[in-house]
């Protein structure tokens, strides 16, 4: 190192910022510098560019940080069933019971699109439980549906359930989707999500029920309760962590404008 | 089994190592997917993950690079994927290979502070030209210049040789660079005829065919 200048890798002095080397060889390094024009050159032009990289960070929005707390918790109290079942000790037997039953009532063997529906369930419980940040901020249905409406290509008719929060623009299976966060004061303002899809082929998931005139499909994951309907070719799903009777009954009541 | 208490005592231990590194993870996810909509999500996605997998994090490591470790994965798997690559461009990134080996001599080493060009750029131009680079040098100069890993870890992240981590690195950078440095020129830090000295000086190189073969 301290004679053969000329032929002192880079990748050494650039180790040598980054902070690779212990103390006595870092000291080494620091003595050669203080004699080394051309060294020292290569150091500060690499330490100048360490500084401009460090800059380049960004931080989290706020608005980020507190939907990583509520996925959490939302995990922490929906993914326990999941690891329940996991279990092989506990639960092996039980949960190949419940896999088969479940499979049947969701009408797996009649279906060749089981797969599909299915993953409207699960992808659409992974939108709601992640609760992601609103694109826009809403306090009345109305103005949700005006600003969704210059935002997707498809007409959407929001239903009239609870409080609703904001839309979300979110894509599913490629093709463009919307999530619309209500909360309800009557189930002490919990929070629902209603994803739409426009998708002509999608499959609904679970088992069919007729309320209001409706076709709404009833289904689970991951501990979430999700209720599906298509209105004028576009597929809404309703998820949320109320009991099959309050979804029935929000379903039954939502005012379909 | 089902116990919530010891479930959100478990979730608030995970908070307590996981939380403080949101911030990195969500600058290191925005340069890896470049859109903030695909970041939002891959660190969502890698907390959740995190979080069911906690069990299998050893108590006392290093919860950053674990983190991360999961954070590449996810993203490599799923997001890679969907998220189009701008064209990566081969001659680019054998020409910066060209460039290992430097050759200087001592006595015309100018200490001309133009070298040092890089701190005066815009962010924005800096992170421009991260976007740029093909993925593989993008992770890890991402886990090295932005999250200042040692190359170790980035090696355990990653999971490849510290050789491979050292080798990308240094292709990377040069190629990172290589468009700050146009950057600058664009942007009047510095003068084009500057430019061609700093990049003449990088360019003079020996031994390159020798080097690779001995590295890879």
């Amino acid at each position: 190192m301290t004679v053969e200048c000329r032929k002192v890798e880079e990748t050494f002095l650039h180790a040598y910022v980054d902070g690779e080397f212990a103390g006595d060889e870092s000291a080494e390094v620091r003595a050669h510098l203080e004699t080394c024009p051309a060294c020292t050159d290569v150091v500060r032009r690499h330490e100048s560019y360490k500084a401009a990289m460090l800059r380049a960070n960004a931080a989290a929005p706020h608005a980020f940080h507190d939907a990583v707390r509520e996925g959490l918790v939302e995990e922490a109290h929906h993914g326990r069933w999941i690891r329940a079942f996991r279990d092989p000790r506990a639960v092996g037997l039980a949960a190949a019971a419940v896999g088969a039953a479940a499979w049947f009532l969701a009408g797996g063997l009649q279906h060749p699109l089981f797969s599909r529906a299915h993953s409207l369930a699960e992808d659409g419980v992974a939108l709601h439980a992640r609760a992601l940040p609103l694109d826009y901020t809403a306090s009345d249905v109305g103005s949700a549906q005006k600003w969704l409406a210059g935002k997707v290509d498809f007409g959407v008719h929001l239903p009239q359930i609870g409080q609703v929060q904001g839309v979300r623009l979110s894509s599913f299976h490629s093709r463009p989707a919307a999530v619309v966060t209500y909360t309800i004061p009557s189930s002490d303002g919990r929070r629902i999500s209603l994803l739409i899809v426009d998708d002509p082929e999608q499959q609904l998931p679970g088992a069919a029920r007729r309320i209001a005139d409706r076709e709404v499909w009833l289904s689970q994951a991951r501990g979430f309760n999700v209720a599906s309907w298509r209105n004028d070719e576009i597929v809404y799903s309703l998820i949320s962590d109320l009991d099959e009777q309050d979804v029935l009954a929000l379903v039954q009541s939502a005012e379909m404008r | 089994m089902l116990d919530f208490k010891h479930t959100d005592r478990t979730r608030r231990e995970f908070e307590g190592l996981s939380l403080e590194h949101l911030d990195a993870l969500y600058s290191a996810g925005l340069r890896l997917t470049k859109n903030e909509r695909d970041a939002e999500d891959l660190v969502q996605d890698t907390f959740l993950r995190a979080f069911r997998f906690f069990d299998k994090f050893e108590r006392g490591t290093n919860m950053k690079a674990w983190l991360f470790k999961i954070l590449t994965n996810t993203f490599i798997n799923k997001y890679r994927r969907r998220v189009k690559e701008r064209t990566v461009v081969e001659g680019a990134s054998r020409e910066a290979g060209n460039e290992r080996f430097v050759t200087r001599e001592p006595t015309e080493s100018s200490a001309d502070p133009e070298q040092y060009f890089f701190d005066k750029l815009l962010s924005d131009d800096v992170i421009r030209s991260i976007d740029q680079l093909p993925i593989d040098f993008r992770l890890v100069v991402i886990l090295a210049d932005l999250q200042e890993f040692s190359y170790k870890e980035i090696a355990e992240i990653l999971d490849c040789p510290v050789g491979t981590v050292m080798s990308r690195l240094y292709r990377g950078r040069k190629l990172l660079q290589k468009n700050l440095l146009s950057y600058a020129v664009e942007s009047g830090v510095v003068l084009p005829r500057q430019a061609i000295e700093i990049e003449a000086g990088a360019e003079i190189e020996a031994d390159v065919l020798e080097f690779k073969r001995r590295v890879e």
